[in-house]
């Protein structure tokens, strides 16, 4: 379909007279496609976020492994030399039962003295604090030391880090859903006002037809407009989120100073990037349907 | 030019519109279809530029076949074709000028060409002074000029003109046959239909007469008797 810039420009016109004759159901249009993608930008960042803070969790988890009660000192040597041997460990931690009594002590109050009310018998094991080079090495660690003699019994965040990714994942699903839901009703809303021009214009289009004009050259304009609200709705959804993304985030980082949240353009641009491909997508389809019922030609 | 061979055309409804039609209209000829209505004028016109198929037969224009013609070649067929209604369908929010040029500017045409063809075809059918008139400004016959004008500005080889004089009065309609009859010297084919036995029967020019969808007169030759 071969255009020339006069005729580009003839469809321009076209299609920016149609959305002012139906000026209102066009800011409907518009609306719709800016709600609907700010709620697919807000998904986009909130998943972002907990990916974000999941991993920093993960990564700053702390392997605990627990010798046995009644190993001796020699064979909880042996278990700590093992660990220095395993691949992607980066530290190594010993916390004698001795050193364990005292945190907990500490734990639970300054007067407090547990050793006396255990009458002097130290129940806990000695253990080691391993700390991995890559979290998502620490379940391979976990593997390993699991294996070893002497030791009883291996901990590490299991217990924080798998909730947060199940959150992320429902996040994910529920926000997939929502952003389908109103992208379809996006879609047809789009469908209709395209359609309310193909019906003003009518008249014209059969005219056109029966003088010979290319199915392309009467598809054109329709296209034009569809995309044009689509883009327009994108553009002022990118908006609104930007700003209200950096509002809250600085808010958040204020209040919540132990929450990771992600400050950086790279997260901002992906979110607009789709966001502002969304717009346009909608609207071909939304224009496409319509296009394709109502203009039989 | 223009072939029809056993044209048969039911419409989804079960209508028979026209029965098996065998024609053959010779480039530069004038003809006039008639027949009361609902006897499958419109419909043989329909056909003609591609609005409607035959459901059995072939129909050629210029050799083709139109039938075998694909979607994109629609519009070429109908570029070689200028079309008339009974109810002119002007664009009412435009003038003279701009109905006509609207032919041309679908056509990719430049404003040039538009500005230098558009006003000769309008002075051609007799609306020189009437350029700027919007249709409600202008009588029947008048907007009937300025339709024809719009179908005749591309030069194609065919008009086809769906009882062009069905709303006039008699004299304007006798105005309107002069000019296609003057569109028709200039070498171009024309397919008049109409109901108008008075202006038929004053001419010595080809008339086909279609009943209940079949042919019942082709010039002289009376094929079926017919109830006036």
């Amino acid at each position: 379909m071969p255009m020339k810039v006069r005729t580009t420009g003839y469809f321009f016109r076209q299609a920016f007279k149609s959305i002012l004759r139906n000026f209102w159901m066009s800011v409907a249009s518009v609306a719709t496609v800016a709600i609907c993608l700010f709620i697919l930008g807000s998904f986009t960042l909130l998943i972002a976020n907990t990916n974000y803070i999941a991993h920093k969790v993960e990564s700053d988890v702390e392997i605990a492994v627990f010798t046995m009660v009644d190993a001796t000192e020699k064979e909880v040597e042996s278990v700590g030399e093992r660990l220095e041997g395993i691949d992607h460990v980066s530290s190594i931690e010993f916390i004698s039962k001795e050193k364990g009594l005292q945190q907990l002590n500490k734990k639970f109050g300054k007067e407090h003295d547990l050793l006396k009310a255990l009458d002097g018998n130290n129940p806990l094991p000695d253990y080691y604090l391993v700390k991995a080079k890559e979290p998502d090495k620490v379940p391979v660690i976990v593997q390993e030391t699991e294996a070893m003699p002497y030791v009883e019994k291996v901990n590490y965040g299991q217990g924080i880090v798998e909730p947060l990714f199940k959150i992320a994942n429902w996040i994910r699903v529920g926000g997939a859903v929502t952003v389908i839901l109103l992208a379809v009703c996006t879609v047809f809303l789009i469908a209709v006002t395209v359609r309310l021009t193909i019906f003003a214009r009518r008249r014209e289009i059969n005219i056109m037809k029966f003088v010979g004009a290319t199915n392309w050259f009467i598809r054109w304009p329709f296209f034009i407009e569809g995309l044009f609200l689509g883009l327009m709705g994108s553009a002022a959804a990118c908006l609104v989120l930007y700003f209200s993304y950096n509002f809250l985030a600085d808010k958040i980082i204020l209040t919540f100073a132990f929450l990771p949240i992600l400050k950086d353009a790279a997260v901002i641009k992906r979110m607009s990037l789709i966001v502002l491909g969304g717009g346009p997508l909608v609207g071909a389809l939304g224009s496409m349907l319509s296009v394709h019922r109502f203009l039989q030609v | 030019m223009i072939r029809l061979i056993n044209v048969s055309k039911t419409y989804p409804n079960g209508v028979r519109a026209l029965r098996d039609i065998t024609l053959r209209i010779k480039k530069g000829e004038f003809l006039f279809l008639v027949g009361p209505s609902g006897a499958g004028k419109s419909t043989l016109i329909r056909l003609l530029f591609r609005e409607e198929k035959p459901t059995y037969g072939h129909l050629l224009i210029s050799g083709k076949n139109i039938n075998r013609l694909r979607k994109s070649q629609i519009p070429i067929l109908r570029r070689n074709m200028g079309v008339v209604f009974q109810d002119f369908k002007l664009l009412e929010d435009r003038t003279a000028f701009e109905n006509v040029s609207f032919a041309m500017e679908v056509l990719e045409y430049s404003r040039k060409e538009i500005n230098e063809r558009v006003p000769h075809i309008l002075k051609l059918v007799g609306l020189e002074d009437r350029q700027d008139y919007y249709p409600t400004q202008l009588s029947g016959g008048e907007q009937q000029r300025v339709a024809i004008a719009r179908a005749i500005v591309n030069r194609p080889m065919i008009l086809v003109a769906d009882e062009p004089t069905g709303n006039l009065d008699p004299d304007t309609s006798k105005g309107i046959y002069d000019l296609l009859m003057d569109i028709n010297r200039g070498g171009t084919t024309v397919i008049m239909a109409t109901h108008e036995w008075d202006l038929v029967n004053r001419t010595s020019l080809r008339v086909v007469a279609l009943d209940k969808g079949q042919l019942v007169r082709d010039g002289e030759k009376v094929l079926f008797a017919h109830e006036g």
